[in-house]
């Protein structure tokens, strides 16, 4: 960037992704310090390490420094080039841990992105793959960010220790995103779902959709889910399986629930019947949060009203997750932007836990590096 | 309200319905129970006659001694049965009163339910809406506050 802000300091290793994106697309250098500092193994993991790697690929000119012991690093954020980027992501975290990120950067690259990712795509700890495509995608679109060129593919299931899976993300550019106002959830329409499993019985896949059914049935007949069994090279390193749900309502809200089985030689073996069953009540817990974004989402959502026109954006949420609460001040500091909170308790016409009206006014944030054709 | 009372009547029958059955089959249990701890305390109380006077070893007057023994066993057993009894009586009592009181109490709800409470609602509306709006405000944290701190309320726009 040409004007350069003075850098933010923040200390510690937690909402490490946060700050960097925010710094990326503010232009703001970061300074993170005492990053594990205090640990028996002290300074980045080999996950954050690999996502500074990532941005290192999509961004042009970017200056990172990271002392010898890793504890401290200093970015400072070059232009969001884009292109086709290949990363290998690191087996700790799953894809998802990379894909969220690529979900807030993608829109606002000099080139349309295309990014093949390998690694895990599901895991127990981050969004899978799955609920990125069900959600996050239809989301996007929310704020005109669509077009052919926009899909979420996995070529390749991957789940933990092994990884081996593989991902193809290309996001189209744009150069302003629209202002929204998602204020009624709506109601539940259908419930649809994906029940994978690799190097196991492909019987099991089944196993779990029987058992999310038996309880999902009894609140809603459009229910469908698929069975995914993926073979040979496709399946990935390791053995695993599970089962993410979505729930579609009528305004076109997406809430997501999932579960995976636990890494092969981690932990007990999990049945397929009992994952299904949770899962299918994960997925009643956060229709119960509701909203008109899911909880994974919460944080893509402000992010991208604060890079709106400068125009009002509204959104309905439910109970707000701390990550989403650290993000809002984190954006507080790189955009100076505040939203406004109106708590809507649970009346008649509002089911469920209770909703949280976001407001704000875009930042008017454009894509100065897209290219005009 | 109108739900309300047949209800509370039916428990109420329900609870005479136990009062009579109570002292009932009291009367009749104790009844019963005599006339076996006539028997069982008749085969006791020669035992333990027979007992009590090898203890006292007087050779002379056993069958007397014996007698008058199973006299004041009986007369003792039977004491003791009409004391339970007196307890038992008692504890009915008890708990009749219990129930009178609570009947009472009951009524006392109707009543007030009946004729003030009905129009009392309706006053002060406003004020009660003011009321339980201030309550709400007050309950629901200021999630600005905890999400930006105390600065948030300086640039309130």
């Amino acid at each position: 960037m040409a004007t350069q802000a003075h850098s933010l300091s923040y200390g510690g290793c937690n909402f490490f992704r946060q700050r960097l994106v925010l710094s990326t697309l503010s232009g703001r250098p970061v300074k993170i310090r005492k990053i594990r500092a205090k640990d028996e193994n002290p300074g980045l993991r080999d996950f954050e390490a690999s996502f500074v790697r990532l941005l290192d690929k999509i961004t042009n000119g970017s200056r990172i420094e990271i002392n010898q012991t890793g504890t401290t690093l200093y970015y400072q954020p070059g232009l969001l080039y884009g292109g086709s980027v290949e990363h290998d992501c690191s087996t700790h975290r799953s894809i998802g841990y990379y894909l969220e990120s690529l979900l807030c950067l993608a829109p606002f690259m000099k080139h349309p992105l295309k990014a093949v990712l390998r690694g895990i795509t599901n895991d127990q700890i981050d969004p899978s793959v799955d609920v990125l495509k069900a959600t996050a995608l239809p989301l996007l679109k929310q704020f005109g960010i669509d077009g052919e060129s926009f899909e979420l593919k996995i070529v390749r299931r991957g789940m933990p220790p092994g990884g081996g899976g593989e991902v193809f993300f290309s996001c189209p550019v744009r150069k302003l995103l629209k202002p929204i106002q998602l204020t009624d959830p709506g109601k539940i329409k259908r419930i649809r779902g994906m029940a994978y499993s690799v190097r196991v019985s492909p019987q099991i896949a089944n196993r779990i959709v029987e058992s999310s059914r038996s309880i999902l049935n009894k609140f809603i007949p459009d229910i469908y889910i698929y069975t995914d069994h993926m073979k040979g090279i496709n399946s990935g390193k390791s053995p695993g399986f599970g089962l993410s749900l979505v729930a579609e309502t009528t305004n076109g809200t997406f809430l997501s629930a999932e579960l995976a089985s636990n890494p092969q030689g981690q932990g007990t073996a999990v049945l397929p019947e009992d994952l299904g069953r949770n899962c299918a009540k994960l997925l009643l817990e956060e229709i119960y949060r509701g909203g008109c974004v899911d909880s994974t989402n919460q944080s893509l959502v402000l992010l991208l009203m604060t890079l709106g026109q400068q125009d009002v954006s509204k959104v309905l949420l439910g109970p707000l997750s701390p990550y989403t609460i650290e993000f809002l001040r984190h954006l507080k500091s790189f955009f100076q932007i505040m939203f406004k909170i109106e708590t809507k308790p649970c009346g008649e016409e509002l089911k469920g836990g209770e909703k949280v009206l976001m407001t704000c006014v875009g930042v008017g944030f454009s894509n100065l590096s897209k290219t005009i054709k | 309200a109108d739900k309300v009372i047949p209800r509370k009547s039916q428990s109420n029958l329900n609870l005479e319905k136990a009062l009579v059955m109570k002292p009932a089959l009291t009367t009749t249990d104790s009844g019963h129970c005599t006339a076996e701890e006539a028997f069982a305390s008749d085969v006791e109380s020669e035992e333990e006659s027979s007992l009590d006077s090898l203890e006292e070893g007087s050779g002379k007057e056993q069958g007397a001694k014996k007698k008058l023994l199973k006299r004041q066993h009986c007369q003792g057993e039977g004491g003791h049965q009409l004391e339970s009894n007196k307890n038992i009586k008692d504890e009915n009592i008890e708990v009749e009163d219990l129930l009178k009181e609570e009947d009472e109490y009951n009524e006392e709800i109707d009543f007030s339910t009946e004729t003030t409470g009905a129009l009392k609602w309706k006053e002060d509306l406003s004020r009660k809406a003011a009321e339980a709006f201030l309550r709400q405000q007050q309950a629901t944290p200021n999630l600005r506050k905890l999400i930006y701190g105390a600065v948030a309320e300086d640039d309130d726009d």
